[in-house]
């Protein structure tokens, strides 16, 4: 086997190799992203229940799983879909900090109300603490375990 | 927007729809992107020195100009600073890649096209459709913030697909028998390519809207549950439409793609096994019949089922598709070295559109075969997670479906090569030569760049033993 | 999980099933690139259609052929166009060395040795080393253990009959000659200008030119058999050289009674009332002494030694070869018998049995190598233009019988040629002056044809150096035709040409 032959088939490896070692980082990252995401549902913060919906979106008595941190408005790539005439494209930012929850006001029209005060930028909210957005009042609750 | 009573309060930042772009790194993407590059490079260099004995890339100006792209790719992601997922563009690229050199490697005269005056043969064209599929995708990953425009009008959608199809079915040229393609002056693609996308939206818009009747409202026939019949008619209508159009054109790897997609992302919507089975049976049933009616359907699964029985006839393709994996063996021969010509021509026929994974299990060997399906399992896999991850039904079904799509299409015509199913008409997406192909994954791709955006960035975990200030309650105004 | 409603739940858990789902079918792909790339490749990749092969054979000129001496028996020619084609020493050697076609394939050794005269390596490994070297095409040259002479001698010994002859050297299994005839012009095959015509005539020929007698033709064997009945009879310790069966003198004229179907014997010279022993019952045939020998051996006895022959599989051999069996196996009885009465007969060649010539040369080299059987082979070596030369070794096929029990059965061979009795049967198979053992065969077709003649035998009994096979189909009694045949070759063979 020739010196040439040799080099052109260490090549050939090589460009196997590295297909495989691209396949094996992907992997990776995969297998962690995965491994986190698996992690996650246990540490669900808290929940949303929707106490009174007069336009329908959300649907009331519907409950939603919060996460650290919460969009609410009406565009629909927030987490939660406020389709009510009164609420804002981007209304407001639930947040979860430490051990305690936050509610932003996204300088919305109409303004968002916790326990019937209206929100001036940041909130804390507390469980039991009812929010509205619009016409949609919601409670913010524990988790269920 | 914040106002005094806030001390030490961060506010994250929220990303708007047309709001200031914020470029944000993707070292990931780009960590990848590099060992792509190199990957491609080290194949290009054993491709030029195969054919030409020197050392040095094959081709060059090709391979740079999709190295480019792709860095550009990159770059308009970063500018755009949307967090979307950094792997699916790497590994797309990869097989793009793969495809780029299998087409550097094959006879150039497979193909000429011309654009406008120039001439442009096999690896060309398919550079030319790889720029605009790598456009597409990262485009629609850019811009697509909303999915209303999916979500809201799935009737139109599935009206423009059945209409596309029908279009086809009038005014499209044959080619081997079956009428697929649809010419616009130089442009000729096939619009069962793009079908396959509006199909899974109408999918993942009906079922989400209807999924909570559809698993928890039962009609009973016999000892079998099924979903209100109202509910699950239009769906199978849609459905049987499509498969109906498409097996009349003879074009059963659709036929089959088609209805996989639809039977997953029922059991996804609704979880129930009983209608898959229903399902599964049903198609049985339904194959077994056109097997006795047509007779180029029980051809294809006598080819299927002992293509050596006409080795130098019917099952020519199969045959030769087979040999060219046993001669591959684990390494393969190198890229350049495989495909023994007969009368000049590759030993396969249609080795860009239809073999293209035995060319390729030829010259990269079974491990290269291993590899590459790992990279469409990687394909699939983040889209199915970019599902399970979505905020709400709809853009979980949606991504699902569009994962499933590119996954079950390069399932059906992997297996077809490897005599694990009879041989269909589909292509190896991103693999296979085909700028309608190209360009539709190159959507489906997009799409799931769009939805895998993960919005605002978390807060930072608080450190253990660090004081929060208190914030007060809200002053009355 | 952002999540909305209590129906969110389950699609994360099904999306889980589809990516499962999704990794299995994927994973059986792999497998199934696994079964084409590794598994079957071997096979595949020998194939005359695999492209490889094609490619290969349009690259370098195909191998040689040769027989033991270095004449060239298929060679290449290239004609007024500059093709290449094959061209082979005469007709005599068509149905060993087969033909290479472009238009009809390949048969004989050229089929079965294609990848190496090609330029593929023989084994997968070599092969799959091959691509790593420069030089991908190396084709080999065949050396065959067949002499042309001897090869041409035997053809125009059969003359216008059908049939079939072997001459092999029973301690190394060298094939020494493999005719079959009629035979056929390979080269005008080879020969593209001429092959159409040549193949479709001889595919309508009724006496069936292409067909190779010698390894794949069936025939019943007749008193041949006799020779396996004795090794089984023998080795099973059933009988010794000197049992003899009361009844068997008695019966002679009024036929053996098995289960209400009477034994005939052939017409062989009265034997008085003398019962015989195995040198006696072998010299004159005696039917019922060889029936009672099978009955008392036991069918399964019979089957098994058989089988140790080279019965009820194909032979492992150059060639393809066809099975030779005992008996159909459709039976209860242990064997595979239907019944006794098929026992008996099959103990004296007639009933079911059916051997291929080259089975019978085989069951007599067992006796002439003293009870072990060597493999028959053609191929003694390979030469490639770069591999240099691979000699194939022989193989035994394992001991069939003892020495004593081969030397037995040797003596009632040769007793069989040269007693005084056996001479009639076997009219002209003596070679002059050296003793030569053998045994003929009138083998009864049932209905009106003439009885195959059939003759095995070898030379010199001592220490033999020769094994004759000869059938003639439906040409009489084996001394007519088969026998003087059997012993001008081997008279060739050993004193050489006259």
């Amino acid at each position: 086997m020739d010196g040439f032959l040799l080099v052109l088939w260490a090549v050939r490896l090589l460009f196997l190799g590295l297909i495989y070692l691209f396949l094996a980082r992907v992997i990776r990252v995969l297998l962690r992203d995965l491994r986190a995401a698996a992690r996650e549902p246990a540490d669900r913060p808290g929940r949303l229940i929707v106490l009174e919906s007069p336009g329908g979106e959300p649907t009331a008595g519907q409950s939603f799983g919060l996460d650290v941190i919460t969009s609410l408005g009406r565009d629909v790539n927030n987490a939660i879909v406020i389709d009510d005439p009164f609420a804002s494209a981007d209304h407001a930012v639930l947040t979860y900090r430490g051990r305690d929850w936050f509610v932003e006001d996204l300088a919305s029209k109409n303004g968002s109300y916790v326990n019937g005060r209206r929100v001036d930028g940041v909130a804390p909210m507390g469980f039991g603490d009812e929010l509205q957005i619009g016409q949609v009042r919601m409670r913010l609750e524990r988790a269920l375990r | 927007m914040t106002s005094g009573a806030m001390h030490g309060v961060r506010t994250p930042a929220l990303h708007r729809t047309f709001g200031p772009i914020r470029p944000r790194p993707r070292w990931l993407e780009l960590r990848l992107l590099g060992l792509v590059a190199l990957a491609l490079a080290a194949g290009s260099v054993s491709l030029g020195a195969t054919v030409t004995r020197r050392f040095g890339l094959y081709d060059a100006e090709g391979l740079l100009i999709y190295l480019g792209a792709l860095f550009a790719a990159h770059a308009g992601q970063v500018l755009a600073g949307r967090r979307t997922d950094q792997i699916l563009l790497p590994t797309v690229a990869m097989l793009g890649g793969i495809s780029l050199l299998l087409m550097q490697r094959l006879p150039q005269d497979l193909v000429t096209q011309t654009f406008f005056g120039t001439t442009l043969d096999l690896a060309q064209v398919q550079l030319v459709w790889l720029l605009c599929a790598l456009t597409v995708a990262t485009t629609l990953g850019i811009v697509v913030r909303s999915d209303r425009w999916l979500r809201r009008y799935k009737y139109t959608w599935a009206a423009v697909g059945v209409g596309l199809l029908l279009l086809t079915f009038v005014f499209g040229t044959e080619v081997n028998g079956q009428r697929l393609t649809l010419q616009l002056g130089p442009l000729s693609g096939q619009p069962t390519e793009l079908l396959k996308v509006i199909l899974v939206v109408f999918l993942a818009g009906y079922l989400s809207e209807n999924r909570a009747l559809l698993v928890e409202q039962d009609t009973r026939i016999g000892p079998i549950r099924l979903p209100p019949l109202p509910y699950l008619a239009p769906m199978v209508a849609m459905w049987a439409i499509a498969l109906g159009i498409v097996v009349i054109q003879r074009d059963l790897g659709a036929a089959l793609l088609f209805f996989g997609v639809f039977l997953a992302l029922l059991y996804v919507a609704t979880g129930r096994v009983s209608l898959v089975i229903i399902g599964f049976v049903l198609f049985l049933l339904g194959s077994a019949v056109m097997a006795v009616l047509f007779d180029h359907i029980r051809t294809r699964i006598d080819i299927w089922i002992d293509p050596f029985a006409d080795p130098l006839g019917s099952g020519f393709q199969v045959v030769q598709a087979l040999h060219a994996f046993a001669r591959g063996g684990l390494l393969g021969v190198g890229l350049g070295a495989g495909l023994p010509e007969i009368a000049g021509r590759p030993p396969i026929p249609e080795v860009h559109t239809d073999f293209p994974l035995a060319a390729l299990g030829e010259e990269l060997g079974i491990l290269g075969v291993v590899a590459i399906l790992g990279l469409y399992l990687v394909v699939v896999e983040r889209g199915l997670r970019i599902g399970a991850a979505a905020a709400d039904d709809f853009r979980a079904l949606l991504a699902v479906g569009l994962a499933l799509v590119i996954g079950v299409q390069a399932f059906i015509i992997a297996a077809g090569n490897l005599k694990v199913l009879p041989l269909t008409g589909v292509t190896l997406p991103f693999i296979s030569y085909g700028g309608s192909s190209l360009l539709a994954n190159a959507v489906v791709v997009g799409l799931l760049l769009a939805l895998s955006d993960k919005g605002v960035e978390p807060p930072p975990p608080p450190r253990v033993g660090s004081r929060w200030r208190r914030v007060g309650r809200p002053r009355a105004d | 999980m952002l999540g909305s409603g209590i129906a969110r739940a389950p699609l994360g858990r099904t999306t889980i099933h589809v990516a499962i789902v999704v990794s299995l079918a994927f994973a059986v792909l792999a497998g199934a690139a696994g079964y084409w790339g590794v598994v079957t490749a071997p096979e595949l990749v020998r194939s005359p259609n695999d492209a490889a092969v094609i490619a290969a054979a349009r690259t370098v000129p195909r191998g040689l052929i040769l027989d033991r001496t270095g004449k060239a028996l298929a060679s290449n020619t290239s004609d007024a166009n500059g093709e290449i084609h094959r061209v082979y020493a005469g007709r005599a050697i068509s149905q060993v060395v087969g033909y290479a076609s472009t238009i009809y394939g390949r048969a004989g050794l050229e089929r079965a040795y294609d990848p190496e005269l090609a330029g593929l390596a023989g084994d997968p490994l070599t092969d799959a080393f091959a691509k790593f070297g420069a030089d991908r095409y190396d084709p080999k040259d065949l050396t065959l253990s067949l002499s042309l002479d001897l090869q041409k001698a035997a053809v125009a010994a059969l003359g216008k009959h059908r049939g079939a002859v072997i001459m092999l050297d029973p301690k190394t299994g060298e094939v020494h000659a493999l005719a079959s005839t009629p035979t056929y012009d390979a080269s005008a095959i080879a020969d593209p200008l001429t092959a159409r015509a040549t193949f479709e005539a001889l595919q309508r020929d009724p006496s069936q030119p292409l067909l190779p007698r010698a390894t794949l033709g069936r025939y019943v064997p007749g008193s041949v058999f006799k020779i396996v009945t004795a090794v089984a009879g023998l080795g099973s310790g059933a009988i010794t050289p000197e049992s003899t069966f009361k009844q068997q003198p008695g019966t002679e004229k009024s036929g053996l009674l098995v289960d209400g179907y009477r034994v005939h014997d052939g017409h062989h010279p009265k034997t008085g009332s003398k019962a015989l022993d195995l040198i006696g019952a072998t010299e004159v045939s005696c039917n019922i002494y060889y029936a009672l020998t099978g009955l008392q051996t036991g069918g399964a006895g019979l089957v098994a030694y058989a089988n140790r022959m080279g019965f009820d599989s194909p032979l492992a051999f150059d060639l393809p070869t066809a099975v030779s069996q005992v008996t159909n196996g459709d039976g209860t009885m242990p064997g595979g018998f239907t019944d006794d009465v098929e026992l008996a007969n099959a103990a004296y060649g007639q009933a079911e049995t059916f051997v291929t010539p080259l089975q019978m040369a085989l069951v007599a080299a067992t006796v002439a190598n003293d009870g072990e059987l060597m493999q028959p082979r053609l191929v003694t070596s390979m030469t490639g233009r770069h591999s240099g030369t691979k000699i194939i070794r022989p193989r035994t096929m394992g001991r069939v019988i003892s020495m004593a029990d081969a030397r037995a059965i040797n003596a009632a061979m040769v007793q069989a040629v040269e007693g005084l009795l056996g001479r009639q049967f076997t009219t002209g198979a003596k070679v002059p002056g050296i003793t030569t053992a053998g045994k003929s065969g009138t083998a009864e077709l049932g209905g009106t044809g003439e009885p195959h003649s059939w003759f095995i035998g070898f030379a010199p009994a001592d220490d033999p150096k020769i094994v004759v096979a000869v059938l003639v189909e439906q040409a009489g009694r084996g001394a007519e035709v088969a026998a003087p045949i059997g012993g001008d070759l081997m008279t060739r063979y050993l004193k050489g040409a006259p």
